[in-house]
């Protein structure tokens, strides 16, 4: 039974004992930020994988459901007093709200145009941030979110702020991998190779596709309220195009239709530019070269990258 | 399975179309086709390219609407219905270039085949209730089941798209089976198949015949259609111009003349 237990549960139990370590060995408040700063990208890229690797729908406009989640908790608590424990549950139902609504139309196309119809919607919200003042406080950002408190026990410690986050992401991994390989995951695998012959054995592909895009707004939309609680204040531009290709590239770089993948490529597209900054002004030039290098390299990203270099590696040795 | 022998025993036919038409553009594909399916049967259709075979059957399989005429299903009028109903109520379908999910294993095909047989939905497959995870081992020793009966048990855990073609088109097949269907709906099968392939699978549609399930066969191997067909229906330019037993279709002037050509059998 516990033999059991650990065979089926070791990955998880490794990632819980990482997690746990880590928090104790990190003594700087700077570097707790930074990792919780990965758990956070880690929530974006898991809910973003599940809609392209799992299902093959891309998104060109996830940072779209994050501003929405960072937003709706930074009105919420800020503007009209509500505890963070009210406001996350809004938070998480106006980006399903405005998934659902934006999805039904546009998960209608596929390909190049799901990719410009998502683009768009992504700009739109941008734009709406930025320029609907009264509300969201404009260009210049949003100021003075609280910080985070769930009834009695409060988040303030980064620490404290840190487990949190990684909690969630335990068990956001976890719900994922139920829903990879249950009887909903097999659909969604076999729109990804075949939306005709998904259709032939009757899968709705369109409510199913509607589905997952809903999901991976509610996990976008959970990072953003953590991104607000985090760092106190927000504006438009952390949630622009450029953070909607960045979610993309983690997936990619990560490795598509692969849980762990999310993780792999939320830690390094977080930590690259902190390692980076050695590099001044060639900065970004080193960064695009690093994730050319990768792709060309890697194409099925590091998760299967790593995984068959393992079993070149033993069956070399055996 | 038991269903479709109760209907044997009522002489009804299983699918009837009257006087369907479609027309792509200026393109008549069909043109008032008409003829009936007993249960349990095999029904050979077979026509030059262009014939409109395929777009009859994606017609009865639901992929697009009949611009005229009635097809009534097991009692029910189906023209027109969307396709993931039709797989609900019985009718599957392969295709004439084999889709599999590829990437997915052989087994996991055969499981996605079991969509319409199984209920667990989003929240239930996030709880993983024990509901749930009973039917998911349902589904797998069903798929299993289903494979050793096609006779690919043996790579259930291979990845789909690394099987030989034949193999391709069995697995097809049965993942097609794994809806439990009334009517199965087979696009030239046999296309891209060796002669001992063509074998087997003539063997493989007598024993789904045999287990009550009703078979329409698009079929070019012409040897295999007269062998295993118990009746055949011939399309020419979107016109059916003979229904009846094999026999009669070989000796039919119109088939002849037709679509058989100078060819003799």
């Amino acid at each position: 039974m516990v033999a059991r237990f650990l065979r089926r549960n070791w990955a998880y139990l490794v990632f819980l004992g990482g997690v746990g370590v880590t928090g104790c060995l990190v003594q700087n408040a700077y570097y707790f930020q930074v990792l919780t700063f990965i758990g956070i990208n880690t929530l974006l890229a898991l809910g973003l994988n599940l809609l392209m690797g799992y299902a093959g729908q891309i998104s060109l406009g996830h940072a779209a459901f994050y501003g929405i989640g960072a937003y709706t908790t930074a009105v919420l608590t800020t503007t009209w007093g509500l505890s963070p424990g009210l406001a996350l549950p809004c938070a998480l139902a106006v980006a399903a709200l405005v998934a659902l609504v934006v999805g039904l139309p546009t998960l209608k196309l596929s390909g190049y145009y799901l990719g410009m119809g998502t683009l768009g919607f992504g700009m739109i919200v941008h734009i709406l941030l930025r320029e609907w003042t009264e509300v969201t406080g404009g260009a210049s950002g949003f100021i003075g979110i609280p910080p985070l408190q769930f009834g009695p026990i409060a988040f303030t410690d980064p620490r404290a702020y840190f487990y949190l986050v990684w909690a969630t992401v335990l068990l956001s991994f976890i719900l994922s991998h139920r829903l990879i390989r249950s009887r909903v995951g097999r659909a969604l695998r076999s729109i990804h190779d075949s939306e005709h012959a998904a259709r032939a054995v009757g899968v709705d592909t369109q409510r199913l596709k509607l589905q997952v895009f809903i999901f991976s707004a509610i996990l976008a939309a959970l990072g953003g309220f953590f991104y607000a609680h985090l760092i106190n204040f927000i504006s438009p531009d952390s949630f622009n195009f450029l953070v909607s290709v960045r979610m993309v590239t983690m997936v990619v770089i990560g490795g598509m239709a692969s849980v762990w993948g999310a993780l792999l490529g939320a830690c390094l597209l977080t930590l690259l530019p902190e390692w980076l900054h050695a590099f001044s002004d060639f900065e970004m030039l080193v960064y695009g070269l690093i994730l050319m290098l990768v792709m060309i390299l890697l194409p099925q990203g590091l998760t299967r990258g790593l995984l068959d270099a393992y079993e070149r590696s033993r069956k070399n040795s055996s | 399975m038991s269903a479709a022998a109760k209907i044997q025993a009522e002489e009804a036919p299983l699918l009837a179309l009257s006087s369907v038409s479609k027309a792509f553009g200026g393109v008549q594909a069909l043109l008032e086709v008409g003829f009936a399916v007993a249960p349990a049967t095999i029904q050979g259709l077979i026509g030059p390219n262009g014939a409109g075979k395929t777009t009859l059957f994606n017609i009865i399989s639901g992929f697009y609407p009949p611009d005229q005429g009635r097809i009534r299903y097991a009692g029910r009028d189906t023209g027109g219905r969307a396709n993931t109903e039709l797989v609900r109520l019985g009718i599957t379908r392969t295709f004439q270039n084999v889709e599999l999910f590829e990437s997915m294993s052989v087994l996991e095909n055969v499981m996605v085949g079991q969509h319409v047989q199984s209920r667990c939905g989003f929240w239930g497959a996030l709880w993983r209730t024990p509901g749930v995870r009973r039917e998911e081992r349902k589904i797998r020793d069903r798929a299993m089941a289903l494979l050793e009966f096609v006779g690919l048990g043996a790579v259930a855990d291979d990845r789909s798209g690394d099987l030989p073609f034949g193999w391709q088109r069995l697995l097809e097949i049965a993942r097609a089976l794994a809806a439990e269907p009334r009517l199965l709906l087979l696009d030239e099968p046999a296309a891209g198949l060796n002669a001992v392939e063509t074998r087997e699978l003539a063997t493989l549609l007598l024993r789904i015949k045999a287990e009550g399930v009703t078979q329409l066969l698009v079929e070019h191997d012409m040897s295999l259609t007269m062998e295993i067909c118990d009746r055949i229906a011939v399309l020419d330019q979107g016109r059916l111009i003979a229904e009846g037993r094999p026999r009669d279709i070989q000796s039919d002037p119109a088939v002849i003349a037709a679509y058989l050509g100078v060819q003799t059998i």
